[in-house]
């Protein structure tokens, strides 16, 4: 929009047209006092404290052009009362008086008004030293009150809004932010009014109370100590905390977070500004469920098994007995005979020294980072391939762009995606939703669509062919191989076979497909759902970005929800068996957590390494294999399961205690700082790693012979099985042996830059770039719209990776599976339902710890009524694999043919039943008595 | 030259027949000023309830940072002080604190208070660090009524709290 030119306080300058008046008078470097406006919401000038003097010109009716005095100069046409800055936009000429004594009056009177109700309270008050009300009666407000505090009006408190959020209504000076940031932000309208007058509060809508993931926000951006949280309640004074940068590692989003510490104990979490991530605002997740941290079951020492008990042991003595065993099993059973499996929660410095030790040291491929599950679904190479191109920022993107959400529940997986889509919406973006049963981010799509569970795939292709008919290939800028056999692929499937298939009308199908093209850029997300319709989904819906080409370019490609804080660079490192860092295939694969379990069984494998995973928890079968194993290491936080099993267990460090880097899933590497000293002897996971290779050095084991390297394709994945491609074996340099002298983090980091694909230049000291100046963290004036609420990021923003397409180094396969048609040979699907309170270790000793709910399965009233099923009866799923009782939960937001269960609860696992992701199951339910 | 030396010893003289300014300490103690700056101390009210309140403006205003608060929150259970919040935790160390009697200043409702013990000597530099159970009088030995921004956080709800929806 065009600027306008004002004058405010006798300054003139140029504003942008439809700017309100506080934020133009910002621009200027003029403050205006408010509280209830918040710049990432609409004004509702219910504080008046921005009350401030406002002319126009006088216009000469007849011409409509300003009137001239004798001076020469517009004639200015004061307004006849004050008026709110933040509900009045700036026009052509505007005049803005904020300093002159009716204004200074109203906004003392103002502030003696909200005065009169406070309690004055602050030497108890969790907001005092970071409060925009004591700030602004410092700067704006009368010195005195005329108020008698005999007079105060008292309120019981604190009221609990909910769990996590307690409301003190004699301090709430009724601003509306909380309820105004639930309705219009977050879209979960769970707060609101009610009563009138002195009995004016807020309260909770919902049942249970304050049913929100973004709860916590409201505390951040309330001006009063009305909002506090259960965490951080009478915790400690805001002034004695240290604010640590560290990076979330609960979700993919990779929230950037402060870590407030007095001395050497976490206090509270709050969010730390990065506009290409998390703007300002953080999950409840990530800001209660850090408690981990300092929880007393955390591991202080290495333990050692001796004579069926695990003892204390020196990190010597612990390291050394790794090395020697490991070594044994080297020696006498291969290098073949060792697994190691770690956590997609590690940093990618763990995560890429846990494989080099096992390529280079053992020559074992056999790496994986997940459990191992029958439920576990294909690694998402595509999220990589075709991710959202270098410069993607979500808070730029606004008309002209389109998201497609498809088989994800972004609220339960990546909570965060919900704010941001939702601010991207608000700026113009479409939002397409498609997915088997409702989410609550389907709320705000402009379109919503359900398939048949089940038929994901078939919805994909009919997209596909819908795009294919429409521009055939010419938007495809991409190397490639396999369009004829994806011509032929799409041949067989015309869109309304496709849409009899998924149920959604083909004129839908194409429209979307349309909408797509017409985008300027786009973006698909997918998230667990999608995934676990087989790795097809993925396949084909990179084949759809790179049809429509929205691929390669800033604010297009593909963003897939992975499990884990860091899963993303898990695969980047190649903790897979089946891939070295950077998507190289093996031609040889080593075996993947899922045969490791049967191989431990038999035998075949003998060590196996555990770096901050528990399947003992969720696999009956991993149990029984490990307890068969001849010796198993487990790195770890807290004594698990798994690690109860082992015969050493080692202190890791957590993610508050070390240095690390980490890929988000919009391929950003964010650097993370060490918040707190070392809990007990705790390690940082590289240095763990480190140690047992330097003790594997000294009792001198060759390092083995990387002679595969030679045989490795520079092929991407995503065209294994089918087209050969440019299937040209490239020889890959071999490296020298690694010294491992590692001495801090960023060594490791400088490494990954030199050898994987992709990381090149992502340093820790580029990683530490602020951006632009001026950008990021606090500009003038902008104390008082987030003071206390947030801190700024000085401490780098990451760097995000190209994806490897853009590189045009490797070629995309555009050959698709065929569509198999499933077997329906029992009456129910049973998917599993990711949610953001499960049963995650890191979550122990928060108190997001109430809120994870007892295992269920969720059916859909049809199918209910069908099987004569009520909420609450006890069911029993039968599927090929076994049995399962589980208590049942009738809702309505399941479709008729699917049985939901949630994933990763404590206590519990749907092991016993599932065949694959996706299991087919029988329902009866169990009469007792 | 006796003259000078006599001269000299007059001052001697007249001070062996005057009273010495010396206090046989430790037998007897030198009386403090009504204003002397001694070993603190954290008052109560005189219904036996905590002054302090656990709000750190002490600890913020020390400029030895020398004391340390860790609050907790008030229960109806366990009542410690007036209000929401008291002090769980209170340590002063007498090793870093200079006496300035900041903490004084900064309180907000006379819960510390430098008292006019002075005798502070301790064979461990630990033993320094003095807890909120040395520093606290007796119960018995509280003064005042709650003023009433405290008091009256206990009055009963002016407008009905909860209202029928």
């Amino acid at each position: 929009m065009a600027d306008v030119t004002i004058t405010v306080n006798g300054v003139t300058f140029r504003v942008p047209a439809g700017t309100n008046v506080v934020d133009a008078a910002r621009i200027g470097g003029i403050s205006i006092p408010v509280f209830c406006y918040h710049p990432r919401m609409k004004p509702v000038g219910m504080c008046r404290m921005c009350l401030v003097q406002v002319g126009t010109p006088r216009l000469d009716p007849a011409t409509r052009q300003p009137m001239l005095g004798e001076d020469g100069r517009p004639v200015i046409a004061m307004m006849p009362k004050l008026q709110t800055g933040c509900t009045t936009p700036v026009s052509e000429g505007m005049v803005i008086n904020t300093e002159s004594d009716e204004v200074q009056f109203a906004q003392k009177g103002v502030l003696e008004f909200l005065l009169t109700s406070h309690p004055l309270d602050c030497p108890v008050c969790d907001k005092g030293g970071e409060c925009p009300l004591q700030n602004l009666t410092m700067a704006w407000g009368p010195g005195n009150s005329r108020f008698d505090y005999n007079d105060k009006v008292h309120f019981e408190k604190p009221v609990h809004l909910g769990d996590l959020i307690l409301l003190d209504r004699e301090r709430c000076i009724l601003c509306s932010r909380c309820v105004r940031f639930q309705d219009e932000l977050a879209d979960d309208p769970v707060l609101g009014f009610d009563n009138r007058g002195r009995n004016w509060m807020i309260i909770s809508k919902s049942d249970p109370p304050f049913d929100s993931k973004f709860s916590g926000n409201t505390t951040d951006i309330c001006p009063v100590g009305a909002l506090t949280s259960a965490d951080f309640r009478f915790k400690a004074r805001v002034w004695e905390l240290s604010s640590k940068p560290v990076v979330c590692t609960l979700c993919p989003v990779g929230c950037n977070l402060s870590l407030d510490m007095r001395y050497d104990q976490l206090m509270r979490v709050m969010p730390r500004e990065n506009g290409a991530v998390n703007d300002i605002w953080i999950c409840d997740k990530g800001r209660f469920g850090h408690r981990f941290i300092e929880h007393e079951s955390r591991l202080t020492t290495p333990l050692i098994r001796k004579g069926g008990h695990l003892v204390e042991a020196s990190w010597d003595e612990a390291l050394a007995l790794v090395a020697e065993k490991l070594a044994a099993v080297q020696s006498s059973r291969g290098g073949s005979a060792i697994a190691g499996l770690a956590s997609p929660r590690l940093s990618n410095e763990d995560l890429y020294l846990f494989q080099k030790l096992f390529r280079e040291y053992f020559g074992s491929h056999n790496l994986d980072h997940t459990l191992g599950s029958a439920a576990d679904v294909d690694y998402d190479e595509h999220g990589a391939l075709m991710g959202v191109g270098k410069g993607t920022n979500l808070m730029e993107m606004g008309a002209g762009s389109l998201v497609l959400v498809i088989g994800a529940d972004p609220e339960e997986e990546a909570p965060l995606y919900v704010l941001r889509l939702r601010a991207m919406l608000e700026r113009g973006a479409k939002l397409v939703v498609a997915n088997m049963r409702p989410t609550k981010l389907e709320r705000s799509a402009t379109t919503r669509l359900y398939y048949q569970p089940g038929s994901e795939l078939a919805f994909v292709r009919g997209l596909l062919r819908a795009v294919f008919d429409r521009v055939g290939h010419e938007r495809l800028h991409l190397k490639h191989s396999g369009l004829e056999q994806l011509r032929k692929t799409l041949s067989d499937l015309s869109v309304e076979q496709a849409a009899e298939l998924c149920g959604v009308p083909a004129e839908t199908i194409r429209a979307v497909a349309q909408a797509l093209l017409e985008a300027k850029q786009g973006l698909i997300m997918y998230g667990a759902e999608a995934r676990s319709a087989g790795p097809g989904m993925s396949e084909s819906l990179a084949v759809l970005a790179a049809l429509t080409g929205k691929v390669g370019k800033p604010g297009s490609g593909l963003i897939a929800l992975l499990p884990g804080g860091n899963s993303r660079g898990a695969l980047d490192m190649g903790v897979r068996p089946d891939a070295r860092a950077g998507y190289a295939v093996l031609s040889q694969r080593g075996l993947g957590a899922r045969e490791v379990w049967p191989a431990l069984r038999e035998g075949r494998v003998k060590a196996v390494w555990i770096a901050g995973l528990d399947p003992a928890a969720q696999l009956p079968a991993a149990r029984a294999a490990l307890e068969a194993a001849d010796f198993v290491v487990v790195q770890e936080l807290f004594l698990t399961e798994t690690a109860k099993l082992a015969d050493v267990v080692l202190p890791a460090a957590s993610v508050a205690e070390r240095e690390g880097t980490y890929t988000n899933a919009e391929l950003r590497v964010q650097r993370s700082r060490q918040a707190r000293q070392a809990h007990g002897e705790a390690r940082p996971d590289w240095q763990i790693i480190q140690g047992v290779a330097q003790h594997l050095s000294e009792l001198s084991v060759p390092v083995a012979v990387p002679t595969q390297r030679v045989e490795e394709s520079s092929q991407p994945v995503g065209g294994k099985g089918k087209s050969k491609g440019p299937g040209k074996t490239t020889a890959v340099t071999v490296a020298e042996p690694s010294t491992w002298d590692y001495l801090t983090p960023s060594e490791i980091a400088a490494e990954i830059a030199e050898r994987v694909p992709g990381y090149a230049g992502i340093t820790y000291s580029a990683l530490a770039a602020t951006g632009q100046g001026g950008d990021w963290g606090r500009q003038t004036n902008e104390a008082i719209f987030y003071d206390g609420t947030n801190y700024e990021n000085s401490e780098g923003i990451g760097i995000q990776l190209p994806n490897l397409i853009e590189g045009q180094k490797t070629a995309v396969s555009l050959g698709l599976r065929p569509l198999s048609k499933p077997a329906h040979e029992r009456s129910l699907l049973l998917v599993s339902q990711s949610l953001a309170y499960d049963g995650d270790l890191l979550l122990r000793g928060s108190l997001l710890e109430r809120q994870i709910p007892q295992p269920y399965v969720a059916l859909s009233q049809t199918d209910a009524d069908k099987l004569n099923i009520k909420p609450g009866d006890t069911v029993r799923l039968d599927s090929a694999a076994g049995e399962l009782t589980l208590s049942a939960r009738v809702v309505d937001d399941v479709p008729a043919g699917v049985a939901l269960i949630p994933s990763n609860l404590p206590n519990f696992s749907a092991a016993a039943v599932q065949t694959g992701p996706r299991t087919r199951v029988n329902l009866v339910k169990v009469v007792t008595g | 030259m006796i003259g000078q030396l006599l001269k000299g010893l007059r001052t001697t003289f007249g001070y062996i027949f005057t009273q010495p300014v010396t206090v046989q300490y430790p037998e007897v103690k030198r009386p403090v000023r009504e204003r002397f700056r001694g070993r603190h101390e954290l008052k109560r009210f005189a219904d036996g309830k905590e002054r302090c309140i656990g709000c750190s403006l002490c600890a913020a205003a020390c400029p030895a940072d020398a004391i340390l608060v860790v609050p907790a929150e008030n229960t109806p259970d366990h009542q410690v002080s007036y209000g929401e919040r008291y002090a769980a935790t209170y340590e002063i160390n007498m090793l870093r604190c200079i006496f300035c009697g900041y903490c004084e200043d900064a309180c907000p409702t006379n819960a510390i208070v430098l008292e006019h013990q002075y005798e502070l000597s301790f064979y461990d530099r630990r033993d320094s660090i003095y807890t909120k159970e040395m520093l606290l009088v007796p119960e018995d030995q509280g003064h005042g009524d709650a003023p009433p921004i405290l008091s009256q956080l206990e009055r009963r709800p002016s407008p009905p709290a909860q209202i029928d929806l």
